[in-house]
């Protein structure tokens, strides 16, 4: 039945008028973020994704770009990683990052290239370059996607048929739903994806590339901020880092977090690193800084053990949390959407639970961690 | 040389309060509920009164959204901003960022063309996206710094503090600049007495899409280069939760870490 309407729609949909309006644009580019020295994780991730999705394309070519001091020397471990090609751009007063010298590297470099795909970080700083990359660009962008795809997409209103869209996928808000974003009209359609989302390829080091020195036509006026200080280690919060995760929700209020702070201490001091989460509404109630935040615009964190305690399982924290080996929930509300991905649970007032788990831990419980 | 009586505007956006936050069936969000002050937006206007503070000058607030973000923006001339616009026109509906954007740089563009800083929220609690800010810096030319938690005068420049992976950087810039404010920065003030009193609508400026100069090719769902094509609700797959409700608190945190320390028997 169901295979009659697929084909049914599938007649109908290509029945509507192919378009392309790449114009020669092909194959898919990268930004490969670097802290002006070293790589960041997600430079690698989002590689491993672009090549994934270039199997959907007709050409292929996967180029990374490269921006910071020396960056020639990460040129091998992005092609090792999945590029085809990588653009290096390289000047020491890169080091730092700033916007408008990013910008117009961006910017010049895909003029040059040309993709019809480009794929930015969703880091504090890709947030900060993607949107004036796109804004000049002229260019739609879809922010802080979870997934990626390629494939047709029939817009019936405009007697349209793509072969090739980008389907960009965000967690939509307030709700467990996933919208999926799309722009074939403009070139490079352009996405920033979530760091620790996607999953980097294991290194292959007979894999050969280009490496294309590139030199954008930076003005004097691109370099006008000044960077003054850099504080490094600033936020001593590492989630990413922690074995066991105890994140809290809103209801909580200070007292609950004081509490969850004293089991991550308890936990901390039978020599397992924990580490206190929170939900988005609990941090921009002013609960607890947003280092702390889990979830879509928080951290995407996957730790052995995630307590999520008084939170209710809104899907952008669902997005940040998911793929933590063990879950953990403990909420008033039975119907709480947490336990639908709660491996274990107790229904109660976080007030009766955590003093116990705290009072067990200190008495010397510890968690076995695969690892 | 010492900055003195800016022309200060805050970008601000009225979100559904987070409980009444809800997608239509097209995916557009429903912003017939109960609404706020985008919380970024607060502390961008924090800042705002904060600088107004030691350097003078005046604030305009800028919005895009229906007629009922008139009470947003009473509220933050409540808080003491002078005056505000709100760009509102059924044209509007469905624009994404990039056309956000071209409606809101045209609108300073026109109306505000002298104006030397823009604060705006670091992103909105309903998008999320942080493309907006540095969008409209781009499009009227302007420095910006984004994830801003700290700003200080020096000289005719601004010292700002912004977050970065691991750590932060501090930068000298000169206006005019657009600064995205992270909540991180302030406790937003409340209303004052003294600006509730002078606060009349009348200080509300609303422009349609034609007044600041754009045309309907150019917004909404037809200026937009992104749209929503669909939107699926999400299916999580994982085994039942296994639940333990039965006993005393001891009994039961005791079942439950040992249960979360057993070994899964097979995969």
């Amino acid at each position: 039945m169901s295979t009659d309407r697929e084909k049914a729609k599938l007649e109908r949909d290509m029945a509507v008028p192919e378009v392309d309006l790449r114009d020669g644009a092909s194959g898919i580019a990268t930004w490969a973020q670097t802290d002006g020295e070293n790589l960041h994780p997600a430079a690698l991730e989002i590689l491993g994704e672009a090549r994934r999705l270039s199997e959907k394309l007709e050409d292929k070519t996967v180029t990374s770009i490269v921006i910071g001091k020396d960056a020639e020397k990460h040129a091998q471990t992005l092609i090792e990683h999945g590029a085809d090609r990588v653009y290096v751009i390289s000047d020491d007063r890169l080091l730092e990052y700033r916007t408008l010298p990013y910008v117009r590297a961006i910017v010049d470099a895909i003029r040059e290239i040309k993709p019809e795909i480009m794929i930015y970080t969703a880091s504090a700083i890709g947030r900060d370059l993607a949107p004036r990359c796109a804004a000049r660009l002229h260019v739609g962008l879809s922010a802080d996607c979870t997934q990626l795809d390629i494939g047709m997409y029939v817009n019936r209103k405009k007697g349209q048929r793509f072969m090739h869209a980008f389907k960009m996928m965000r967690p939509s808000f307030g709700e467990s739903k996933l919208a999926t974003i799309i722009g074939p009209w403009n070139y490079p359609q352009s996405s920033t994806v979530r760091p620790g989302v996607f999953a980097k390829l294991q290194p292959d080091s007979s894999r050969t590339g280009e490496v294309v020195k590139f030199e954008p036509k930076w003005v004097e006026e691109d370099w006008i901020q000044e960077v003054v200080e850099v504080q490094k280690g600033g936020s001593r919060v590492e989630l990413e880092k922690a074995d066991i995760i105890i994140s809290g929700g809103k209801d909580l209020g200070r007292e609950g977090f004081e509490m969850l702070q004293e089991l991550v201490d308890a936990i901390r001091a039978n020599g397992q690193v924990a580490e206190l989460g929170a939900s988005r509404a609990a941090v921009n109630a002013g609960l607890i800084s947003s280092d702390h935040q889990v979830g879509q615009t928080g951290k995407t964190v996957r730790p052995e053990i995630y307590f999520a305690i008084g939170i209710s399982g809104a899907v952008q924290h669902l997005m940040g949390m998911q793929n933590s080996k063990k879950v953990v929930a403990i909420n008033i509300d039975p119907n709480a959407k947490i336990f639908q991905v709660a491996d274990y649970g107790i229904v109660d007032d976080y007030k009766n639970v955590v003093p116990e788990l705290i009072k067990q831990v200190k008495n010397g419980f510890t968690f076995e961690l695969d690892k | 040389m010492s900055l003195k009586d800016l022309n200060i505007v805050v970008l601000l956006k009225q979100v559904p309060v987070p409980k009444a936050m809800k997608t239509k069936a097209d995916g557009m969000m429903d912003r017939s509920g109960k609404s706020m002050i985008n919380p970024y937006c607060n502390a961008a206007l924090e800042e705002a009164l904060k600088l107004r503070e030691k350097v003078g000058g005046v604030i305009t607030v800028v919005s895009m959204g229906p007629p009922n973000a008139k009470q947003s923006l009473i509220e933050a001339m409540r808080k003491g901003a002078d005056k505000s616009i709100l760009v509102s026109d059924r044209l509007l509906a469905g624009s994404d960022t990039w056309a956000t954007a071209l409606a809101l740089s045209s609108t300073i563009k026109k109306y505000l063309p002298d104006t030397d800083i823009i604060f705006a929220g670091l992103q909105t609690i309903d998008g999320d996206t942080a493309h907006v800010g540095p969008q409209v810096a781009e499009h009227l030319g302007f420095q910006q710094v984004t994830y801003v938690d700290k700003i200080e005068l020096e000289g005719e420049n601004l010292k700002v503090r912004r977050f970065v992976e691991g750590g932060w950087e501090t930068f000298i810039t000169p206006i005019p600049v657009m600064l995205s404010i992270h909540t991180a920065a302030n406790t937003p003030r409340g209303p004052s007495l003294g600006a509730a009193l002078r606060t009349s609508e009348d200080n509300i400026t609303v422009y349609s899409v034609e007044q600041i100069g754009l045309t309907k090719e150019e917004v909404g769902v037809a200026g937009s280069p992104t749209i929503v094509s669909r939107v699926l609700n999400v299916v999580i797959d994982r085994p039942p939760v296994e639940l333990f409700n039965e006993g005393s608190a001891t009994e039961r945190v005791g079942k439950l870490l040992e249960a979360v320390n057993r070994k899964e028997e097979s995969s």
